[in-house]
């Protein structure tokens, strides 16, 4: 056992791994909403390092208001991480409920898709990390339901 | 969608912490999914009436050092000797590099999260055990013993 120096990059890299990993092996899908989020965390800082807009602010552009507003940052995050139920996994705080519901497949994918908007945008990441999962992706999801050919002229179905 | 109780959420992360650092795989995932497990763990503890690994190492602190210190702040300086925070916040005016002891970290953060699990639901389950025996066997059990023979009679047990 020693000490070692470690980039963030570096652990969010190795989180995002095992996310992927234990996502795409049907292994834990509930843990790897709590690895994707964490690394996440590490990554959106990172861009913004770069001088570039993270996902979040690129989300937060898209969501402007009718006086022209753009929504804070700190909203637009905690309202996707509310949705993906990030928090709720890692904190359980005096008077929440024991019982939480959640589509822990949709969950998981979300997470790890927004965690690698951030990835992908670093110059150091992992290439073959990327392509491995848009190839997982491509055989594994409903094309009907999914983008799964990463098509910029394709529309999600409409919500049953 | 799934209706899943803190404990199931809990379980399942520590189970795939254990599962990894069993398999000697990724250290900066087990310290994340243990520590969120610990999150979720510790409230759990008190919502049974039963102390939880934070206080019993306040009251440890209170015998050595004096003092009891507060619970949030004493919850967050073991986060940060664990390298929980490492991983999951990065602030704008944090270090893009951070000393860590993985090995060890990953060893401790499970060891508080395990102490916390079992207050709950004993050591039957083949995780715990294999965690258990993996302590026993890497930090030297049968001295721990002995050497916890000189600890005071107030200390040897948490309030269950």
């Amino acid at each position: 056992m020693s000490v070692g120096q470690y980039t963030r990059f570096q652990l969010a890299h190795s989180q995002l791994d095992a996310a992927i990993g234990l996502y795409v092996t049907n292994r834990d899908r509930l843990s790897a909403i709590t690895l994707a989020g964490a690394a996440d965390v590490l990554l959106s800082q990172l861009v913004l390092r770069t001088g570039k807009p993270n996902f979040t602010d690129r989300l937060a552009e898209k969501d402007v208001t009718s006086e022209g507003t753009v929504p804070p940052r700190e909203v637009v995050g905690q309202k996707v991480n509310d949705t993906l139920h990030i928090n709720q996994l890692k904190h359980f705080d005096d008077g929440a409920e024991e019982v939480i519901e959640l589509d822990v497949d949709e969950c998981a994918l979300a997470a790890i898709l927004k965690a690698l908007a951030n990835y992908v945008d670093l110059p150091e990441h992992d290439k073959n990390l990327v392509l491995a999962f848009k190839l997982w992706i491509r055989e594994n999801l409903d094309p009907k339901k999914y983008n799964v050919n990463c098509d910029s002229n394709w529309t999600a179905p409409p919500e049953a | 969608m799934q209706r899943l109780h803190r404990t199931d959420i809990a379980r399942r992360q520590l189970e795939t912490a254990v599962e990894l650092f069993l398999q000697g795989l990724d250290r900066s995932s087990v310290i994340t999914l243990a520590g969120a497990a610990s999150n979720v763990l510790d409230s759990l503890v008190r919502r049974a009436g039963k102390e939880p690994f934070v206080d019993y190492a306040r009251r440890v602190h209170d015998h050595v050092v004096g003092g009891t210190p507060k619970r949030r702040s004493y919850a967050h300086h073991i986060d940060v000797k664990l390298g929980v925070v490492a991983h999951k916040h990065f602030a704008p005016t944090d270090p893009d590099v951070v000393e860590l002891d993985l090995e060890k970290q990953a060893a401790d953060a499970l060891a508080r999260a395990i102490a916390d699990y079992t207050a709950l639901y004993g050591q039957n389950e083949p995780f715990v055990k294999a965690y258990l025996q993996w302590a026993w066997g890497h930090t030297d059990g049968p001295a721990q013993m002995e050497s916890f023979k000189s600890v005071p009679a107030k200390l040897r047990k948490t309030r269950r």
